[in-house]
């Protein structure tokens, strides 16, 4: 297989200008402007096969955008090397920006006066792509995502998640090998994040396409990606298996049963945390080595009709990896 | 207890005079850019016509050099205090619907907007008296400067009645996006960057048009905006005269004061119906 | 060369089809393209209306006539009016960088400065243009000029276009470097208005100012003047260079600003 992104101790800083509060404050930063150097990527590493779907996770400013940027080309990195099919991103050869594509949930590049085939045949010239191809894939994307009759629609009149779809096939009626996909769910309705997903899936398979994809959506994660890989504040704190980061990361598992007759919470915390008590259903976290233990001490001293072992949902693996590290942060990007 | 009452309105005001002072800080690039066009709008002037005035004693249009001067000069100080605005932000944000944030606040629309200009205008006299007393440091020109005090008296008062003729044009102009909303902001390019440049006197004196023309004029509002404060001022006028154009300036701010009111009430219904 | 013709064509098509979409754009905005219609066409009557009194009455002044006064005003209508016909895109271009959406127009193969640039002509000037051009060879032919000083003139115009060029290239980098700005065009636009008159009639240290530090007098004036014949083949020569050396800096600007964006944005 082979490599087609590497990231090798990638390292960026933003010089940021400090704003005071108040009249007096602004009239200070007038005077003495304050600068700060932020750190946005520290000494991150590592590598994605082609034809990999990885899934990008990590709170709010832990820098999934600024490398997502970096390897599209948009940002120079201050130390450290990163390559895209053996491309240097930076020097954003023609070459290199046919096969990528860059795709953030927050912005666009249709005109928004006009039908999305108006951006799409502008990207036919940009990309340089045959009549014959163009409509080709025209169809096939249109297919995929079932929005046949919105092609001669206004963009500005689509709903959020028609025009996703739009900007979606603008992003890849030129057939990009390698995608990056900055929260491409966000502000989307249920089953629009469903249809988005599913088409991500096929296109992937279909195409053998690499795909990194950041979301704050777990759904899309579990649905979509083998591999994760999460940073915060920066820096990697793991990469791997979806499943893996469960059980590297989750100190619990939770027990579910159900009960026959009513019986008295209290004396089940010598078990474990009750998460849930609605009788007949009950829900105990206990700690990962002692759940064999746990369980059968419930089977034994409670009217069990039914039990089951279960991860925690990833959520709340992930909050509790953020968490621990106290920097979970949600109102800012 | 209505003190109290009255107190705390003030302070609402007083504090958005204080966060609209501000914005101006935080866009200083912004308000000095504004200020530099103004100042060259203002120098074309100047040259042109001390080159019309150029080695000839000749009166051109009822001006001597001294007075052409002069209007040259007072028209850095007319245009800070008239045209300097905020209300014509208003258009932009009825035609996006940041209207409604605006709404949805326990304050006055109008007079968070004369609020809003107030802290405008006053930003932009201060800067406008550094800017004349500079070019008159530079440029050295022989002006002509009133002492009679009645015309100054009445100079301020047709400044007091053109800024509230200037803000109910920006006002009804900004109101035309509540029916066609996809205008924004083009209504107010076409009336206040068009009309109110070339018609009030800002561009060029009115003078220059024919006769009949300035008859014409004379029953719009848009001499009342530069061209007659100017006139005003430089006393080309007898007071008497003076005296009939600043009423009829007057008249003309009350019935667009009413006009904007009105008009601002129907604009509102329609706004609303279509829930934007 | 054949690679260079690919590359030509290609970009011929890109802008065909951007100003085609502007053009769409327009015509679903047809109370908007009214009322700027009817802008330009009332500033421009009004321009020429007040010069027309002006000269009227003071038989031309700062030395030229009354008519050769109408040709700068002219001249200015006819070179600003071009260059807001090619560079329209500039305008908007604030709005591409404050939302980000410029982060999607780096990553396309297509030059982002064409993209900036010539992003979608503006048929509003479309219509006004043959107006505009009739009214320049109309004042132009009462001057009576001979048939070498006519070569320099349209040469000297479309050098004053090369020099708009510039200007709009650096607004562009300008509004890459801070967004603080909202209208850096509108003072570019301002600056050229004070080329409407011949700059002969500002003093010093002005005069100095707009020949060398805003080169309005090269861009507008010295093309009417060349009609007129008041301008040796040597200041020809050399407002070329200058058109062309100022395109030079004004493109190392654009690339100065592009990497500064591309290294400071998050």
């Amino acid at each position: 297989m082979k490599k087609v992104i590497v990231v090798d101790h990638l390292v960026k800083d933003f010089e940021v200008l400090e704003k005071e509060s108040g009249l007096k404050g602004s009239l200070n930063s007038l005077i003495h402007p304050k600068k700060r150097t932020v750190t946005a990527v520290r000494d991150l590493s590592f590598t994605i096969q082609e034809g990999e779907l990885v899934g990008f996770i990590g709170p709010n400013g832990a820098g999934k955008t600024t490398t997502l940027k970096t390897l599209s080309g948009l940002l120079y990195p201050t130390s450290g090397f990163v390559s895209v099919m053996d491309f240097n991103p930076w020097e954003k050869s023609s070459d290199f920006l046919k096969q990528i594509s860059l795709l953030m949930g927050q912005k666009n590049q249709l005109w928004w006066d006009l039908p999305a085939m108006e951006s799409f045949e502008l990207n036919k010239e940009i990309y340089e792509i045959s009549n014959k191809e163009f409509k080709k894939n025209l169809e096939e994307l249109v297919n995929l995502l079932n929005v046949s009759t919105l092609l001669q629609t206004q963009v500005r009149k689509l709903s959020l998640g028609q025009r996703m779809k739009m900007e979606l096939i603008a992003a890849l009626i030129y057939k990009p090998k390698v995608l990056f996909l900055d929260e491409p769910t966000i502000g989307l309705d249920l089953t629009a994040q469903q249809s988005l997903r599913d088409f991500i899936y096929q296109y992937n398979k279909k195409h053998n396409a690499t795909i990194i994809l950041t979301s704050h959506n777990m759904k899309d994660l579990v649905d979509l990606t083998r591999r994760v890989i999460v940073i915060n504040d920066g820096q990697l704190i793991f990469d791997g298996a979806l499943e893996e980061l469960t059980i590297k990361f989750a100190e619990d598992k939770l027990i579910k049963a159900k009960l026959s007759s009513e019986i008295d919470v209290k004396h089940l915390e010598e078990i474990g945390m009750v998460k849930k008590f609605e009788y007949p259903e009950l829900i105990i976290s206990v700690p990962r080595n002692t759940v064999a233990i746990a369980a059968s001490e419930l089977l034994q001293n409670y009217p069990v009709s039914d039990l089951t072992i279960e991860e925690l949902p990833i959520e709340d693996v992930i909050r509790t990896v953020f968490n621990s590290r106290n920097v979970f942060n949600s109102n800012e990007d | 207890m209505s003190l109290i009452v009255t107190r705390t309105k003030m302070n609402k005001y007083l504090k958005i005079l204080e966060i609209s002072l501000q914005q101006e800080f935080t866009y200083k690039l912004n308000f000095i850019m504004w200020r530099i066009r103004n100042i060259m709008q203002v120098l074309v002037f100047f040259f042109l016509w001390s080159s019309v005035f150029q080695n000839s004693n000749v009166n051109y249009f009822g001006y001597s050099k001294e007075k052409i001067i002069a209007y040259a000069f007072l028209l850095i100080f007319v245009r800070a205090i008239i045209m300097s605005s905020r209300s014509v932000d208003v258009a932009g944000i009825i035609s996006n619907g940041e209207l409604s944030n605006l709404l949805l606040k326990p304050i006055n629309f109008f007079k968070y907007w004369i609020t809003r200009d107030i802290s405008s205008k006053f930003l932009n006299i201060i800067f406008s008296f550094v800017e004349i007393t500079v070019l008159f440091l530079i440029l050295k020109p022989e002006i002509f400067v009133q002492t009679n005090f009645v015309n100054i008296v009445l100079f301020v008062a047709s400044l007091l009645i053109a800024s509230l003729i200037f803000f109910s044009i920006a006002m009804l102009t900004s109101f035309v996006p509540f029916w066609i909303p996809e205008i924004s902001w083009g209504a107010q390019f076409l009336v206040i960057v068009i009309f109110v440049e070339f018609l009030s006197g800002a561009f060029f004196p009115l003078d220059v048009f024919p006769t009949f023309i300035q008859n014409i004029l004379k029953f719009t509002p848009f001499p009342y905006l530069v061209f007659v404060p100017i006139q005003t001022y430089l006393g080309n006028e007898s007071i008497q005269l003076s005296l009939l154009s600043l009423t009829v300036g007057a008249m003309w701010a009350l019935i667009l004061l009413f006009i904007t009111k009105k008009i601002w009430q129907k604009g509102l219904k329609v706004y609303e119906a279509i829930g934007r | 060369m054949k690679q260079l013709v690919d590359k030509f064509k290609k970009y011929l098509r890109v802008y065909v089809k951007m100003t085609t979409n502007s053009f769409v754009i327009w015509l679903t905005r047809r109370s908007a393209f009214t009322i700027f219609l009817i802008g330009k066409i009332v500033r421009y009557s009004f321009y020429f209306g007040f010069l027309i009194f002006l000269v009227k009455n003071t038989n031309g002044f700062a030395g030229f006539s009354g008519n050769q006064i109408l040709f700068f005003t002219a001249t200015y209508v006819l070179i600003d009016t071009l260059a807001q016909f090619l560079f329209r895109s500039v305008y908007s271009f604030r709005q591409l960088v404050v939302s980000g959406d410029l982060d999607l127009v780096l990553v396309k193969p297509v030059s982002p400065l064409f993209r900036s640039l010539f992003g979608g002509a503006d048929p509003v000037d479309l219509i006004t243009l043959p107006a505009i051009i009739g009214v320049v060879i109309y004042i132009g032919s009462l001057l009576s000029p001979t048939i070498l000083h006519t070569t320099f003139y349209i040469l000297l115009v479309i050098n004053g276009l090369v020099i708009s060029a510039a200007f709009h290239i650096a607004v562009l980098s300008l509004g890459i470097i801070t967004t603080e700005i909202d209208h850096t065009v509108m003072i570019y636009r301002d600056l050229v208005s004070i080329g409407r008159f011949p700059i002969d009639i500002y003093k010093e240290p002005f005069k100095s100012l707009l020949t060398f530090i805003v080169p309005v007098g090269v861009m507008v004036t010295i093309p009417a003047k060349a009609l007129i014949g008041l301008v040796s083949p040597l200041g020809i020569i050399s407002s070329l260079i200058f058109g062309l050396a100022l395109l030079f800096f004004s493109i190392k600007f654009w690339h100065y600003a592009l990497k500064k964006y591309t290294s400071a944005s998050s």
